[in-house]
């Protein structure tokens, strides 16, 4: 009871301060152009998907009416793969604009396929997207600072500071109050438009509420260490704009200095093979067995795919199933290679999570992208659909060409589609 | 002029002794100095590595054995980008765009494996380049020095004791200013550094004068910004937060709200989408492996008119090389057109981010910057036309030697009789040398020449600023 008669008198005292109106009405006019702009760029992903699903499936018809036999089929059709931005994609667009989303795979080499990106625009990219998550990791601590970094020295400044403690029951009465309220003002207008947006775009509750706790834990956060910073001896002697100086730096340091030297640590520990080696190795293997005999061929193949054992017999033409196979067997040879790209990839990831917990910033960063579906681990998890379903085509054509059957449309209606391996 | 650097002494001397300037002005020096070295070993060690893995692809494809020369068409060849001398200190948009390019028949591949994308995603929003200290930092430094540089005299009433002892106010501020444009050079001197190092290197000596030029723009502009701001409030508190709320709007707001305004104004459909009309068209083209193919037919009869023929086994010249030859004009033809079309679109889109340097100093000296250093999204493009142009000339010179050289009988039968359908392996020479570099000098400064106006404006701006400081202090 008496913390609300406390918070309920410093409300009124605070809202008669024109600054601070105006400060949270920029927060405010800042979280909305953020979760807007989200929104839309999240609506125009959802509908180039849609677009792309439909031209997908009418050039794939179009393609297989004028084939006469599986092989030809799996050559000339592409199949669209993409990743549906989650409903909460909007708040954080993560990495979404650096890793691909949408992609179009043939049975070929799957190796020589799956680096294409159709990227977003690499200046936009470099410039950085003015997003909720960005909001909240790096403009959020700013905003608590100069709402509360003159908490005490206000007071002092105006020689009322004495007074106040002296009059007060107990001292935590007397500040945490006013914390609280600005605290509770920011958060309201930060959230405010972040969870309309969420209601729009249908997320769900629970994704909500754990973005809301993010965005709480990280206010508490910098006000805690703005509150005990104002409170300690060093404090009591420097001026406001002292005070807020120093508050800077210490954003500076984790929101800048920590991440960066984080990513000069971590490129040193991890090392990853060359992107260009997965394609040279896949490439040379996938080349060089048109002049190979059939039977090396054959024998790599057939180590991963014995049940075809006895269907390589080669006529005096050329045949696709062997075609196939060279391809399967590019793709077999590069195959460490391109796991230990992916694992360092991950390993990466690993490591910039735990790099981040020196850093609040960096980790509300990280975890609204992970609750959003954006992260790394998602963009990894998408190219992972990839090749489950690329897996799935050779598993549908193979049998077909093999067995020499009979080209029919009816079987193409078959065809694995993408969406039943699009896993969230 | 004595009073001017009179009072700009006094403002060292102030600040030396409370050593909270100094202080900043030490770990803003030691910062640019850390990012110039490191990005400089790196930017040395990556130019190095591609250049090294240009000879290793050009020797792989030279090395290759007698073969169809079809195949050497799908062998393809990789090039890589160069980055130019001043990348290391704007490495601009060279982190997110793929920087080699694999060539093949038939197709124009996006760039592949950009650092973005094998990174560890903690420098999505700082990095530590040189530019980004000089662009976005040292203005906040700027800021956390001299915030206080007119407010404090006022503060203590010395303000009006100066004026009344017959300091003219312009001089007063001429010499508070060049004392914060001097700490502002000071955190300036590794990009000099670094620049006679990139001159060194064989950059233009022009555009790294330009260049430095440019940031000594932006830090006259900041100084003066914070003069004004500092002359224009009464306490030093009210100072400090119109800055660093200036600062967080113009450093860091603004150039993000410019991007995500430009996906919003101008989207993109991309080049996936593009794809499906490629598509489209180039089946109308007809597949160029396919000599048989109904659309060559007209290309046929051109030819037996032309030698006198009436079948194709009788033509002196390979068809299917012909054909081949003939598809891969058209198709390039229909490739190209989409990819200036989705350049165009990416630049239109860059342009419309860029508009925002008339907001704000920071999207101004981006600009300029990237331009400079030959690390923009124009250099870009141009590496992209460049591979293509490669591409194009080594394929049809191989689809000319498969017209010209190979026999067309042995080539029909080459499922039967894969030996008698090979061409000789010195063949493989007609792939000419990849060296990328970033555009002549002129094409950069006249390109960078609207980012310098953006950056004059803001100067006039300035300018303008302080007069109204000047006339309400005098009122």
């Amino acid at each position: 009871m008496k913390l609300f008669t406390n918070i309920s008198r410093e409300a009124s005292f605070l809202f008669k301060q024109k600054y601070l109106l105006g400060t949270l009405s920029v927060v405010l006019l800042l979280s909305i152009f953020s979760v807007w702009s989200g929104l839309s760029e999240m609506a125009s992903q959802s509908s180039t998907i849609e677009r792309l699903q439909e031209k997908d499936r009418t050039d794939r018809e179009n393609v297989l009416a004028h084939q006469s036999n599986y092989g030809s089929a799996a050559y000339y059709t592409f199949h669209l793969t993409y990743s549906e931005p989650s409903p909460l994609a909007f708040a954080a667009i993560g990495q979404r604009d650096v890793y691909p989303w949408k992609h179009r795979v043939r049975m070929l080499a799957l190796e020589g396929q799956i680096y294409e990106t159709d990227a977003d625009n690499p200046e936009l990219s470099f410039l950085g997207r003015f997003d909720f998550a960005f909001l909240v990791s790096v403009l959020l601590p700013l905003f608590v600072i100069l709402l509360l970094h003159d908490i005490r020295s206000s007071e002092r400044e105006a020689g009322r500071y004495d007074l106040l403690v002296t009059t007060a029951v107990k001292q935590k009465y007397l500040w945490l109050p006013r914390a609280l309220v600005l605290c509770l003002s920011l958060a309201l207008v930060l959230l405010l438009p972040f969870i309309i947006g969420a209601f729009i775009s249908g997320a769900l509750l629970v994704d909500v509420l754990l973005i809301c706790a993010v965005v709480a834990a990280h206010i508490v956060f910098c006000a805690g260490l703005i509150v005990w910073y104002t409170s300690i001896k060093l404090a009591v002697k420097q001026s406001s704009t002292q005070i807020a100086s120093v508050l800077l730096s210490a954003w500076l340091v984790l929101t800048v200095l920590i991440p960066v030297s984080s990513d000069v640590a971590i490129n040193k520990m991890v090392t990853s093979p060359k992107g260009g080696d997965i394609l040279l190795l896949q490439r040379e293997a996938v080349n060089d067995a048109w002049d190979l005999p059939y039977e090396s061929t054959w024998n790599a193949f057939l180590a991963t795919h014995p049940q075809w054992r006895e269907y390589t017999d080669m006529g005096p033409s050329f045949e696709w199933k062997w075609y196939y196979a060279f391809q399967q067997v590019g793709d077999q040879k590069a195959s460490a290679l391109s796991q230990a790209y992916r694992q360092s990839t991950v390993n990466k990831d690993v490591l910039a999570g735990q790099f981040a917990l020196l850093s609040p910033p960096m980790l509300a960063q990280r975890l609204m992208s992970s609750v959003a579906q954006t992260d790394t681990y998602a963009a990894m998890r998408y190219e992972q659909n990839i090749r489950a379903y690329h897996a799935a085509l050779r598993h549908f054509y193979y049998p077909l060409m093999f067995t020499k059957a009979e080209f029919s449309l009816e079987t193409m209606s078959e065809l694995p589609q993408f969406s039943s391996y699009s896993t969230k | 002029m004595s009073t001017i650097s009179q009072i700009t002494r006094d403002e060292w001397r102030f600040w030396q002794r409370t050593k909270t300037a100094t202080t900043i002005l030490l770990i803003g020096i030691l910062l640019t100095v850390i990012s110039a070295v490191v990005n400089t070993i790196k930017m040395e060690d990556v130019t190095h590595e591609r250049e090294h893995l240009q000879h290793a692809s050009e020797s792989r494809f030279l090395e290759q054995p007698d073969r169809h020369p079809h195949r050497m068409v799908h062998y393809g060849h990789y090039v890589f980008r160069a980055p130019s001398p001043l990348s290391i200190i704007e490495p601009g948009v060279d982190a997110f765009t793929g920087t080699s390019i694999f060539l093949e028949g038939h197709r124009q591949n996006s760039a592949m494996f950009s650092d973005q994308r094998q990174a560890s995603g903690m420098t999505r929003f700082s990095s530590l380049t040189p530019s980004f200290l000089l662009q976005v930092l040292v203005p906040l430094f700027v800021i956390l020095i001299g915030y206080a540089c007119i407010t404090r005299e006022k503060e203590a009433g010395t303000l009006n004791i100066i004026i009344t002892q017959g300091v003219n106010l312009w001089h007063l501020l001429i010499g508070k200013y060049l004392a914060l444009v001097t700490s502002g050079l000071l955190m300036l001197t590794p990009l000099i550094a670094a620049a006679v190092w990139a001159t060194a290197r064989g950059e233009s000596l022009m555009l790294t004068t330009s260049f430095i030029v440019g940031y000594l723009l932006y830090i006259l502009i900041w100084s003066g910004i914070v003069l004004t701001v500092s002359a224009m409030s009464k306490k030093s508190s009210a100072s400090f937060a119109t800055l660093v709320g200036l600062w967080i709007v113009l450093c860091i707001l603004v150039p993000r709200i410019g991007s995500s305004s430009a996906v919003i104004i101008a989207p993109s459909p991309g080049k996936l989408e593009a794809d499906f009309a490629v598509l489209d068209e180039l089946r109308k083209l007809g597949d160029g492996h396919n000599a048989a193919d109904p659309a060559f037919e007209q290309l046929k009869k051109n030819l037996f008119t032309k030698y006198g023929v009436d079948t194709v086994e009788d033509l002196p010249i390979n068809f299917r090389g012909t054909v081949a030859q003939y598809s891969e004009k058209k198709l390039t033809t229909v490739l190209n057109q989409f990819a200036e079309q989705r350049m165009d679109e990416e630049l239109s889109q860059a342009h419309i981010a860029r508009q925002f340097g008339w907001i704000t100093p920071t999207t101004a000296i981006r600009s300029f910057s990237m331009m400079i250093a030959g690390s923009s999204l124009e250099t870009h493009h141009r590496f992209l036309r460049e591979a293509e142009k490669l591409r194009f000339d080594f394929v049809q010179s191989l689809n000319q030697i498969h017209q010209n050289t190979l026999d067309y009988k042995a080539d029909i039968n080459r499922h039967n009789d894969d030996k008698a359908a090979r061409v000789n392996s010195s063949n493989w020479q007609v792939l000419s040398e990849f060296s990328f570099s970033a555009s002549p000098a002129t094409t950069r400064l006249s390109n960078s020449a609207p980012y310098f106006v953006q950056l004059l404006f803001w100067g006039v701006i300035v300018l303008f600023g302080i007069r109204a400081a000047v006339k309400g202090i005098n009122q």
